[in-house]
């Protein structure tokens, strides 16, 4: 009885909170600019706010310092300037967590100077800091956020200003189950996943999939990301004989299955692949030499396709940060915040004194008219949803096991499709 | 008592070395600091930062920093006296800092280490040498390191009355530096506010005009404290007990009311800081029934955490998993409730377990649950690693409890709550057989107290109020996910009550603004953010191992155990113990 | 208040003997069914399934034993610094990260130039002989500052420092050698297989167990055989009466933290040529997981420490498939941590004092 009572009570309250907190302020003029949500204005000389959120302390610290690295090698690119001011870019830490996300989220949301966001990293924590960003009036651009709700059709008007430069882990997961099936031929399926949203959301997707298709998934198995003893688990999955092993998941738990599952019995005629968390030098370091041959799905990134970008995208973060780059979302994280910066430059617009103004909706209005970008990590075309990452399905394997010698295209090689 | 002073007695006394010898030691001490600043890569990220805009930076200001340590160091060694034998002494030490540091930007110059060192980058090397070369570098280092060290030694055998407030002014203008950002965010208002904030910052922080200022202001307020204070202190003491009293508390309630308005005059990102803290504190009063009170350490409290935010979001969301859609006032009794039951049960298997063994016990049941809430296994009833979406804020009527700041009013209301169910059960017959479980088991049993549900009791009202905590948690986020619920938040919440203060209640406030709430503020550190959290714990434990705020009781041990020992020590050394204390 | 204690079990009058039945026993009794129907079902589901062959259940067995000699070795540093001083070395784990990362640069270097691979047992002399002084040191100086200062006061301060420590450590080592994972050298003569009985195993796995046993008897030799050994047992038995002996508790505790550093060396260094990598995490969980093992086998208790590792080890390998796939649970490896702590927990219930017994005179609150 309380409950159907307070169920009605929360549906008018919940009725009255959309319409007061869903309503547009009103729209505001300043300098040569009006717009529906609100103008900021930059006095000359003054720098454009830009602020980013990833996950820079704790375990998970090499996904989002990778990306952090990513976003401001495309800011040096730039020269640091946008516009015509120089850019402030705001860093904070996202923990790869929800409570991390939100606070991240309502510090850049309560600096009336920001302009834009650029990430997360982890769908967890962009599930909150999203909407706080957009109930601010500031967009923001996930980097390696490939929840499928963060861009659903009929997602709440919070997401409506999210947009990510990273593949939709339905149209990922789809598409590596359609290899399988396809290209290899495959009846029988094993998947790993380690627990993350991530690498969970992509091995469901493809199990649904595959299982369209007709296909049998003989094993669905879980690690934890820091697992390092993975024979057990691959001698079970071997019990069943799997035709493909799919395992989308991270650097450290990946190259430890693709080390181990040559000492297991069993296995020899299994197709082993993994995901493009893999797309890194530093599998190859993590591998060593089981690197050799490995197989993995990740969106096309040729360089027939994109030009010479990415390597010297390489040079500039080794000759930066003293490292090869630690994850495989770096490329995701400099395109994100190109694109964020080509938004930033289309909407501008300058008064006479020099001053410059930039209108919130219209900035997001910019950055999902986004079509035709060749980014390094792939070509940016975006939807009324926020997609992006304009998802063309490719496999990469890699030739040689020095992480010298990484080279998207060479190694590793794309081998398919063949062309 | 005794066989534990003898046992004291190996520890080593302190040597007689001359001057120089302790001017060298602290030289390299602090040198070797800087070293590790350099190749930890924290004087990089800091150099990105102004203390004082283009004057400045943060990552000058800490090796500078070391240096004028390194000058204060010696001189209190050698308790110098004489203004020419600190500046001497500070000279070398200062000199040898640098000098330390000189050897890492040779080597730097010579040797490549990168593929070892990270850090030890070409910026770093241009920071370290202010772009001026190997040897133009070096010498400006050593140059700079010496005149840091003498002003460091001079700092401290100037007299109190002038050393006070220059210090004061100097860590105002440092403080402000630090957060300057933060205040930015909270002036970032038209009119007056406005006017304030381009007095004293650019857009790259405090201006050097502002600094100045900011000097000149804190140097003037202490002065006037320093001047006034005496006089203040003989009045106070002149007042009658009773208005004493009075005035203390309406001093401490007006101290709160300031505090607890904070977050609605600063704003949602303040309000979320202090909302997370808030709910530390909330877990931090659990903790602090079955440790501080009972002495059961509990590795394992994110549990509760869990149980209590994943109870509301399964009885809230609007979510394929979620079991009913009650509002959050209805949950909220639910969760507290089945925290406490699975408190309990989780006391049980541990009841006979003592110690150490409790504390690896409890934290194998936190990861127990912790796991199998993430699990494919539990996923169809959890939600698996996708966690439980659009949970709904809290109502009352027509409130909409939706931002940081109003959750922030309802986690304080709680915590007040909370905190006066603790206290009152601190005083009660229940806590008295608590504290003595705490002080000998055996005895207690004796005395025809039972363990086993005094115990217990411990374990789930400890736990219900940490399903307090977390059914907030819930709401704030909207969203749960297992990856929330580490095992860090156990430490969390087990190293804020120690460093707060056992047993004492405003010192877990204090030990959770100090651990969470500080972090929090400080985000942008991000990367070193729990390097700097270890090396807190580490010092507060050294400084305080009593606590921020110690309880009563723990203090009148304390002071009683130091007596006590400084009693023996004296027979011992035929010395009295005050003598070894530093000299102000 | 005293309600709880009447909410028990409700038939508990049925018989004389069952008076003192309270719903604390029913509890216990309700988990220990609980396991035992998880165990004996799982087990029985498991074998009538028959998924897996003889030679998967011994390959399951080594792997456990490899892993468990890793956690014994990092165990013996927790169980000796429990046994003198009493207090939880939390840092420990990472401690052994430290040996083992900065050992890895040593290594590196060994297989580049080929040192490795034409003389072994040089090269892992020294690899394991520097991180064995990189852990002593490192144990040391978070002795001297985390631990020295308390070690006359009785409360939980020395656990905090030594959190803090463990990840001032961490984070300091990910800093200095950055947040890649890095490959250890997999040297050519650990590749292939060797035979017997039948059954073949990867040369690392009798290679890691062999040198931990080693490792760990000339450990028990010293503890048992010289005068710093019996110094360090006097000690752990009653620090008081062995300091007016004239036995330097000091020395014997920083023996006694030399000796586990050096363990935690071998550890490391074994367990990242089993795992071919390293990263500044790394040392954590190993560290939970030996200090669990330490506890197993009853704290304070060396060769309780070896037991509790080995023990841990094999159920964690085998456990997994052994109970849980049995009965049909979906992703049984995702909660192998699960069946580790649940093991530790009934060891608890059922032998408080773990499996060896602690060898501590003195109960400790």
């Amino acid at each position: 009885m309380l409950a159907t009572r307070s169920l009605k009570a929360l549906v008018a309250l919940g009725a009255v909170g959309l319409v007061t907190q869903g309503a547009p302020a009103l729209a505001e003029t300043m300098g040569p600019v009006t717009d529906e949500i609100g103008v900021i204005k930059i006095p000359k000389g003054a720098p454009i706010h830009i602020g980013g959120y990833w996950t820079i302390s704790g375990p998970d610290i090499a996904l989002g310092l990778d990306q952090q690295r990513g976003a401001e090698i495309a800011m040096d690119d730039w020269d640091n300037k946008v516009a015509g001011h120089p850019i402030k870019f705001l860093v904070e830490d996202s923990q790869c967590n929800a409570e991390g996300g939100q606070t991240a989220a309502t510090k850049l949301a309560s600096n009336q100077n920001v302009v834009l966001v650029v990430g997360p990293d982890c769908s967890s924590a962009a599930t909150p800091g999203a909407p706080i960003l957009w109930n601010a009036g500031i967009p923001s651009v996930g980097t390696s956020t490939t929840a499928p709700s963060l861009t659903a059709a009929d997602r709440k008007p919070g997401y409506h200003g999210y947009l990510r430069s990273i593949y939709n882990d339905l149209s990922a997961g789809a598409a590596d189950a359609d290899y399988f099936y396809d290209v290899l031929g495959c009846r029988t399926l094993a998947t790993v996943h380690d627990g993350s949203p991530y690498a969970e959301q992509l091995v469901r997707v493809a199990e649904g999939r595959f299982k369209e298709h007709g296909g049998e998934v003989v094993a669905a198995e879980a690690v934890a990301p820091t697992d390092v003893d993975m024979r057990p688990l691959l001698t079970g999955i071997a019990t069943a004989k799997p035709c493909a092993l799919y395992f989308p998941i991270f650097v450290a738990a990946a190259a430890q299955i693709a080390r181990q599952a040559g000492e297991i019995s069993g296995l020899e005629d299994t197709n082993i692949v993994g995901g493009s968390a893999l797309m890194a030098p530093g599998f190859l370091e993590a591998a060593g030499d089981s690197a050799i041959d490995f197989v993995f799905t990740n969106p096309d990134a040729s360089t027939d396709a994109f030009g010479e970008g990415y390597n010297e995208f390489l040079e500039k973060y080794e000759e930066k940060y003293g490292e090869k780059p630690i994850q495989a979302f770096h490329a995701n994280a400099y395109d994100g915040a190109v694109i964020a910066l080509m938004a930033i430059e289309k909407v501008a617009q300058k008064d006479d004194d020099g001053n410059t103004y930039i209108g919130r909706k219209a900035l997001r209005d910019a950055l999902f008219a986004t079509s035709g970008h060749q980014g390094i990590g792939g070509p940016i075309d975006c939807d009324e949803n926020g997609d992006c990452a304009g998802f063309k399905f490719a496999v990469y394997q890699f030739v040689d096991s020095d992480p010298d010698s990484f080279e998207i295209g060479v190694n590793p090689k794309k081998i398919y499709p063949t062309k | 008592m005794a066989f534990d002073v003898v046992t004291a007695s190996y520890q080593e006394r302190e040597k007689v070395r001359s001057p120089l010898v302790h001017a060298l030691r602290a030289g390299l001490t602090m040198g070797g600091v800087t070293i590790f600043l350099a190749a930890v890569g924290i004087v990089r990220q800091f150099n990105e930062r102004w203390i004082i805009a283009d004057v400045l930076t943060l990552g000058q200001f800490a090796l500078g920093f070391c240096a004028l340590v390194a000058g204060v160091l010696v001189a209190r060694k050698t308790k110098a006296v004489n203004a020419a034998a600190a500046t001497l002494q500070g000279l070398i030490a200062g000199a040898t800092a640098a000098g330390i540091l000189s050897l890492l930007v040779l080597i730097m110059s010579e040797v490549k280490l990168r593929f070892m060192f990270v850090a030890l980058s070409k910026p770093l090397f241009n920071i370290l040498t202010f772009k001026l070369g190997t040897f133009g570098g070096i010498a400006v280092l050593i140059a700079c390191g010496a005149t840091l060290g003498l002003l460091g030694a001079l700092l401290y055998v100037t007299p109190a009355r002038y050393r006070r407030p220059i210090v004061t002014a100097l860590s105002a203008v440092a403080l402000v530096g630090l957060f300057q950002e933060l205040i930015q965010l909270m002036i970032q208002r038209e009119g007056i506010l406005s006017a304030i904030r381009e007095t004293f910052f650019t857009w790259d922080g405090l201006s050097l005009q502002g600094a100045i200022l900011v000097a000149l202001i804190a140097l003037g307020v202490k002065s006037l404290w320093m001047w006034r204070r005496e006089r203040i202190v003989t009045r106070y003491h002149g007042l009658p007990t009773g208005q004493q009293k009075t005035v203390r508390v309406s001093m401490t309630l007006v101290g709160m009311l300031v505090f607890l308005l904070i977050p609605l005059a600063a704003g949602n990102f303040i309000g979320q800081v202090f909302l997370l803290v808030g709910l530390y504190v909330l877990m931090g009063y659990g903790l602090n029934l079955e440790l501080g009170l009972c002495g059961l350490l509990d590795l394992g409290f994110v549990a509760f955490f869990a149980i209590g935010a994943y109870t509301t979001a399964l009885l809230t969301a609007d979510s394929p998993v979620s079991i009913a859609n009650w509002s959050f006032w209805e949950a909220l009794p639910v969760a507290v409730v089945l925290s406490l039951i699975v408190g309990v049960i989780f006391g049980v298997p541990v009841l006979k377990v003592r110690g150490d063994y409790l504390a690896v016990a409890t934290l194998g049941l936190g990861e127990i649950v912790r796991v199998l809430v993430l699990s494919d296994f539990a996923g169809p009833v959890f939600g698996g690693a996708q966690g439980i979406l659009n949970i709904p804020r809290p109502h009352i009527g027509d409130f909409a409890i939706d931002n940081p700041v109003k959750l922030f009013y309802l986690t304080v209301i709680l915590c007040g709550i909370v905190a006066f169910i603790a206290w009152r059960l601190q005083y009660s017959r229940l806590g008295r057989a608590w504290t003595a479980i705490r002080d000998d088991e055996d005895v207690a049993q004796a005395l025809g107290i039972n363990l086993i549900n005094c115990k217990l009791l411990a374990y789930g009202l400890g736990a219900a109020f940490c399903g307090v905590a977390g059914a907030i948690f819930g709401v704030m986020l909207g969203s749960i996910f297992p990856h929330s619920f580490q095992l860090l938040i156990s430490i969390n919440v087990l190293a804020l009550i120690i460093v707060g203060g056992l047993g004492s209640l405003p010192g877990v406030a204090l030990g959770a603004a100090a651990l969470i709430g500080l972090p929090e503020l400080l985000r942008e550190f991000g990367e070193f953010r729990f390097l700097f959290y270890g090396m807190t714990i580490v010092a507060m434990m050294r400084l305080k191992p009593e606590g921020l705020w110690p309880s009563e009781s723990v203090k009148r041990e304390r002071h009683s155990l130091e007596v006590t020992q400084a009693e023996v020590e004296a027979e011992l050394h035929g010395e009295t113990a005050a003598s070894e204390k530093p000299a102000e | 208040m005293a309600s709880v204690s009447q909410g028990g079990a409700g038939g508990a009058s049925i018989w004389h003997k069952m008076r003192g039945f309270t719903y604390v026993d029913a509890i216990l009794w309700a988990l220990r069914i609980l396991v035992i129907v998880v165990v004996v079902g799982g087990t029985i589901g498991t074998l009538i399934k028959g998924r897996y062959s003889i030679e998967q259940w011994f390959d399951f067995f080594m792997f456990g034993l490899t892993i468990g000699g890793v956690y014994a070795l990092i165990a013996l540093g927790y169980t000796m610094v429990y046994g003198i001083l009493r207090l939880i070395n939390f840092a420990h784990g990472d401690i052994t990260m430290t040996g083992a990362f900065t050992a890895y640069f040593l290594a590196r270097a060994l297989d580049r130039n080929g040192v490795l691979d034409s003389n072994p047992i040089l090269a892992m002399a020294a690899i394991m002989g520097l991180a064995m002084v990189v852990c002593s040191v490192i144990a040391l100086v978070v002795e001297r500052i985390c631990y020295r200062p308390f070690r006359q006061v009785a409360s939980l301060a020395p656990l905090i420092c030594a959190i803090g420590a463990s990840f001032f450590l961490q984070h300091t080592a990910r800093g200095l050698y950055g947040s890649n994972v890095r490959s250890y050298p997999d040297p050519e003569w650990l590749k292939g297989e060797i035979t017997f009985f039948g059954f073949s195993v990867p040369p690392v796995q009798p290679m890691v167990i062999l040198t931990a046993i080693a490792a760990m008897l000339v450990l028990y030799a010293i503890v048992q055989k010289t005068r710093m050994g019996t110094a360090m047992r006097a000690v752990a038995e009653d620090r008081d009466a062995a300091a007016m002996m004239g036995i330097d508790v000091n020395k014997v505790i920083i023996f006694t933290f030399v000796l586990g550093g050096c363990m935690a060396g071998i550890g490391g260094v074994l367990y990242c040529m089993v795992y071919n990598q390293i990263y500044y995490f790394t040392g954590f969980l190993p560290g939970i997981k030996a200090f669990s093992a330490a506890v197993l086998g009853g704290i304070g208790n060396i060769p309780g420490a070896m037991v509790g590792g080995f023990f841990l080890g094999v159920v964690e390998s085998v456990g997994p498939a052994l109970f849980l796939d049995g009965i049909g649970i979906k992703a049984p490896y995702q909660l192998r941590d699960l069946i580790a702590f649940t093991m530790l927990v009934m060891v608890l219930i059922f032998r408080p004092q773990g499996i060896l017994g602690e060898r501590l005179a003195t109960k400790r609150a």
